[in-house]
């Protein structure tokens, strides 16, 4: 063991192993400098990443104002607990149900619900919690641990109205919205119908970002750089809507129990100052927190309370559709003012089209006031013959009939006015003849159209011949300062004379102060015009229309009210539309015994009109 | 003693001690009393003031051996081996379960992980067994190997103890202490090329084939018999198809997964490969001059796994940078140099040993150590010497430093009966 060479040996030996361990060590200094120096640009920002979250804020929610500055909509804060099932500790049941005031069983549910969605991202456990039950939960959230808190916010209607095919509600984004845009985040909430559809890029306003500091495990804590480099979220602009709340409000009460839809507009600028479409549903039953028995009501009961009838429905005009008529006559020199056609209780045309009465000689004023078919029989089968019914619909259609007009809310039908090739379509090609248009004449047959279009077509005839865009917001505010008003269409049309619009209206007022709109519809407070309408229904009892416009030399509203299996419009719609021709131009109901009555009207089955 | 017994100490070796032992304490206070603290249970906050204790201990028992005799260590070293042997048994039956591992024996309230007393019993025995007769050096076989057999034993144990890491740390000893009792050099090559081509052939299995030619000839040059080349060639082979049989068709899916987040981390940034991507990025970040104590983010908002223990040397380097991982990397090269030094200039074969062993121990710790802390050799837990938290380990890796500064403190008494 001791001789030299062996000694010498053992000392070669530790001086290589010592070299061996130099060099090992010399690798990771090597290494060090790499890591610390030359790939310093590669991992230093998945540091910053790991410290850094970037959080987006929401910004809240334009308001809706109608036009005298009521507020329609506006935004409340709704507390809700959270909860990331990895981190919850069980044992903690106990306390988070008395904080909560609620059982352990009820929490376990909710938790398990939780946990059915995932483990490790917050599931909403309970929203819309008591702000009280929220603060507690909050003063004790460093005993929770798993449990967070958040301050949403929900839609709230303050007014009294319901407005709820206008104004629309707000629905968490569909996927595939969230994965087309990149403005939603996941669990966002977007207008889904109504103005806060139509309005949602100015509502919404646009999301800020805040960087916060936080750890592995996603806790935040605390701001970076102190908030320097956030961006504060722009408040969605606040909207002003032309509706009239008080009217709105009293339409919505009139239309309650029935099925149909009305609306109300100003004909000189097309601003819908009511809208309403019955059965209709509570908005605010659709915000924030939804019972699924009410959303399965909503959107699958057979009485569709959210078809919108006021812009969708799609039912023949009748009677309604004769001072179009007589327009369209005295412009195409197929009549003038005194033409009179003797009415024998019928036109016989190949077959017998009756009248309603033996209404005699009768010129256009005297046609539209006692609402005589005999006489439209007659000029529809001259339009037939002479014009032709592609010439009567190019006409009528610049009116907005037959046609989508542009509301600003979505769902809008353009109804049906045919021509030739519609003809050929729904009846064959050649396979229809003179008995298919004359019925068109009073509004019957093949030709259809919704609230809207009456009501537009009756502030025609009220404001001289203009067609005007009809449109439900009449400003932008945004949180600028700046404001942006609706600048709607309004256009001439141009076959419409002053001269012709005189017998038209003067036989729309008669038939309020004589005719079949005597009953409810002669305002005492209003001069009123207007027409009466029955829609031959096929599959039930027919339907009530009532349009008019008032005050008769000035006017100011023009309405159309359809009551759906409502009988005849003279009691049905008639009351209904004059009421709120009431309540617009004195403010208030007058006549508060027809508004009772109204409210509690059921159909009847008797015959004074056809 | 000796009236000038200072002048024979150390004192280079304990000043070297105390700086790792210091940039321990730095790391763990960092990582458990910094702002990270409220993220963690108390019991990981008490890290600090638990670890300090182990320390002041420590140095009694450091000083408590430098006055024991050198010889006794030889005297004592098989029965040392035995009861230590006995301890570590003892504990496969009656130890505590932590992290699924069963290596700690409960004594009153103190836990002590047996392996680690295990690793100087182990270096002592083998020591005395290769030194203590006379011609019973490794080039003979038997000696050869009832000296691996020694060592093979607490690996085996340990092995059953579920604690892989520390079993491992045993297995370089074998090459060299055979060596340095006289094992040839071609051989004791041999002897390690395993690890060197396993290691390649796991990064790429080309790299294996390489290594494997370059070390069948240098075996070869430095032994000249063109059988040991032959098996050289033909085992390397051998062993770069079966590491990668093994990974693919032998290792279990969650084996799998670390040995392929080791080779590319960021295959799989969420799972496997986020201990690696978060230790790495730990030390990256810190840059040249480091982010500053108790600034590191990475280690503050808790990114770093093990933070106390096996990662944290990635504490040290990302609070100071470069310049401070750099300095604990050398204090500790320094460490193990001087040991060495130490060696060559005793006379005595069985202190030579023990030393050679001693550092062997610490610089494997050290070597998987930082190597899985900077990506460079898959995960592997076992703590970085005087510096990760953990009392047994600290106080053990003392007791083997101790008993080095004592046979260079006291070697002439040694020698004088050798």
């Amino acid at each position: 063991m001791t001789h030299p060479e062996s000694s010498r040996r053992l000392r070669t030996s530790l001086r290589i192993i010592q070299v061996i361990i130099a060099l090992v060590f010399v690798l990771f200094l090597g290494r060090l400098v790499q890591l610390t120096v030359f790939e310093y640009d590669t991992y230093n920002p998945i540091s910053e990443r790991n410290s850094i979250r970037r959080e987006t804020v929401n910004p809240s929610r334009g308001l809706i104002y109608d036009r005298n500055g009521v507020l329609l909509v506006e935004n409340t804060p709704i507390f809700s607990i959270y909860v990331t099932p990895t981190d919850f500790d069980r044992s903690n049941i106990p306390l988070l149900a008395s904080l909560m005031e609620t059982s352990e069983e009820n929490i376990q549910d909710a938790l398990q619900q939780a946990q059915n969605f995932s483990w490790h991202r917050p599931s909403r456990l309970f929203s819309e919690v008591e702000f009280d039950v929220f603060s507690r939960i909050e003063e004790n959230i460093w005993r929770l641990p798993g449990i967070t808190h958040q301050i949403e916010s929900k839609r709230v209607y303050p007014a009294n109205v319901k407005a709820a095919h206008v104004l629309g509600y707000l629905r968490e984004v569909s996927d595939a919205d969230f994965r087309t845009t990149n403005i939603y985040r996941l669990g966002d909430k977007a207008g889904r119908t109504g103005i806060e559809r139509t309005y949602e890029s100015y509502l919404r306003g646009e999301t800020g970002v805040q960087l916060r500091r936080v750890n592995a495990f996603g806790q935040g804590i605390g701001n970076y750089s102190e908030g320097i480099l956030d961006l504060a979220p722009v408040k969605g602009a606040n909207l002003e809507v032309t509706l009239d709340a008080d009217l709105q409000r009293i339409a919505e009460q009139l239309m309650v129990g029935k099925t149909g839809g009305l609306v109300a507009l100003d004909p000189n600028n097309g601003e819908i100052l009511a809208l309403v479409s019955s059965p209709d549903f509570d908005i605010a039953r659709m915000s924030g927190r939804v019972d699924p028995e009410y959303l399965a009501y909503v959107t699958s009961d057979s009485t569709r309370p959210m078809f919108n009838r006021a812009i969708a429905t799609r039912q023949p005009p009748g009677s309604t559709f004769k001072p179009i008529m007589g327009l369209l006559g005295l412009r195409t020199g197929l009549i003038t003012p005194e033409t009179t056609i003797f009415c024998n209780g019928g036109y016989v045309r190949g077959r017998l089209y009756r009248c309603t009465a033996i209404h005699g000689n009768q010129d256009l004023e005297e046609a539209i006031m006692n609402s005589c078919n005999t006489y439209f029989f007659h000029m529809m089968n001259r339009v037939a013959n002479t014009i032709g019914l592609n010439e009567w619909h190019r006409l009528i259609r610049e009116m907005g009939l037959g046609r989508i007009n542009g509301i600003d809310i979505p769902s809008e039908q353009a109804g049906i006015l045919p021509d030739s090739t519609q003809m050929d379509r729904i009846f064959g090609v050649r396979q229809w003849g003179l008995g298919d248009q004359i019925n068109l004449g009073v509004g019957q047959g093949v030709v259809s159209a919704t609230p809207l279009q009456m009501a537009l077509s009756t502030a025609e005839i009220a404001n001289g011949g203009y067609w005007v865009q009809p449109h439900l917001v009449r400003a932008i505010h945004y949180d600028s300062g700046e404001t942006e008003f609706a600048n709607p269409g309004r256009q001439r049309i141009e076959w419409i004379r002053d001269e012709d619009l005189e017998p038209v209206r003067a036989g729309m007022r008669r038939a309020v102060t004589e005719g079949s709109g005597r009953f409810y519809a002669n305002l005492a407070s209003v001069p009123t015009a207007g027409k009466t309408g029955t829609a031959q229904n096929p599959h039930g009892r027919d339907h009530g229309w009532f349009i008019a416009y008032a005050p008769y030399d000035n006017p100011q509203i023009a309405v159309a009210v359809i009551i759906e299996n409502g009988g005849f419009g003279s009691v049905s719609a008639a009351p209904v539309a004059s009421l709120l021709i009431e309540q617009y131009m004195n403010g208030e109901i007058l006549r508060s015994n027809l508004f009772d009555m109204m409210l509690n009207f059921v159909p009847r089955d008797s015959d004074i009109e056809r | 003693m000796n009236k000038t017994w200072y002048k024979e100490f150390d004192w280079l070796t304990i000043l070297i001690w105390m700086s790792i032992t210091a940039f321990g304490l730095a790391g763990i206070y960092s990582a458990t009393l910094g702002p990270v603290s409220q993220f963690l249970p108390a019991h990981i906050q008490d890290n600090f003031a638990r670890q300090l204790t182990w320390v002041t201990l420590s140095v009694i028992v450091i000083v408590f051996i430098q006055f024991t005799s050198p010889r006794s260590f030889q005297q004592l070293a098989y029965l040392i081996y035995a009861i230590a042997l006995l301890l570590t048994v003892s504990t496969l039956f009656f130890g505590v379960e932590v992290n699924g591992a069963r290596s700690w024996l409960q004594l009153g309230g103190v836990r002590f992980q047996t392996s680690e007393i295990m690793k100087i019993a182990t270096v002592l025995a083998v020591a005395n067994y290769l030194t203590s007769r006379r011609n019973i050096e490794a080039v003979n076989l038997k000696s050869a190997i009832i000296a691996t057999f020694m060592i093979l034993m607490p690996v085996i144990i340990i092995m059953l103890q579920n604690d892989t890491g520390s079993a491992l740390i045993f297995i370089p000893l074998i090459p060299v202490m055979l060596f340095l009792s006289g094992l040839p050099y071609g051989i004791a090559l041999f002897m390690i090329s395993p690890a060197i081509i396993g290691y390649l052939s796991i990064i790429d299995w080309q790299y294996g084939v390489i290594a494997t030619l370059v070390l069948t000839v240098v075996i070869y040059l430095l032994q000249k018999r063109p059988w040991l080349g032959l098996t050289s060639l033909v085992f390397g082979l051998l062993l770069v198809v079966s590491v990668n049989f093994a990974l693919t068709e032998i290792l279990q899916p969650h084996q799998q997964n670390r040995i392929e987040a080791f080779v590319n981390p960021f295959q799989d940034p969420q799972g496997a490969g986020w201990n690696i991507i978060q230790a790495k990025t730990a030390i990256s970040s810190g840059g040249i001059y480091g982010k500053g104590f108790m600034q590191g983010t990475q280690t503050q908002l808790r990114f770093l796994p093990e933070q106390w223990t096996d990662f944290i040397f990635c504490v040290i380097a990302e609070d100071f940078g470069l310049v401070g991982g750099s300095l604990a990397i050398m204090a500790m090269l320094l460490l193990l140099m001087r040991q060495l030094s130490n060696a060559v200039s005793i006379k005595t074969p069985f202190a030579q040993l023990v030393i050679v062993g001693v550092v062997t121990i610490l610089f494997t710790h050290i070597l998987v150590n930082l190597g899985s802390a900077m990506g460079v050799v898959p995960v592997i837990g076992v703590p970085l010497p005087f510096v990760s938290y953990g009392g047994s380990s600290f106080l053990s890796n003392s007791i083997m430093l101790a008993v080095c500064l004592n046979l260079h403190f006291r070697q002439r008494e040694m020698s004088l009966f050798a």
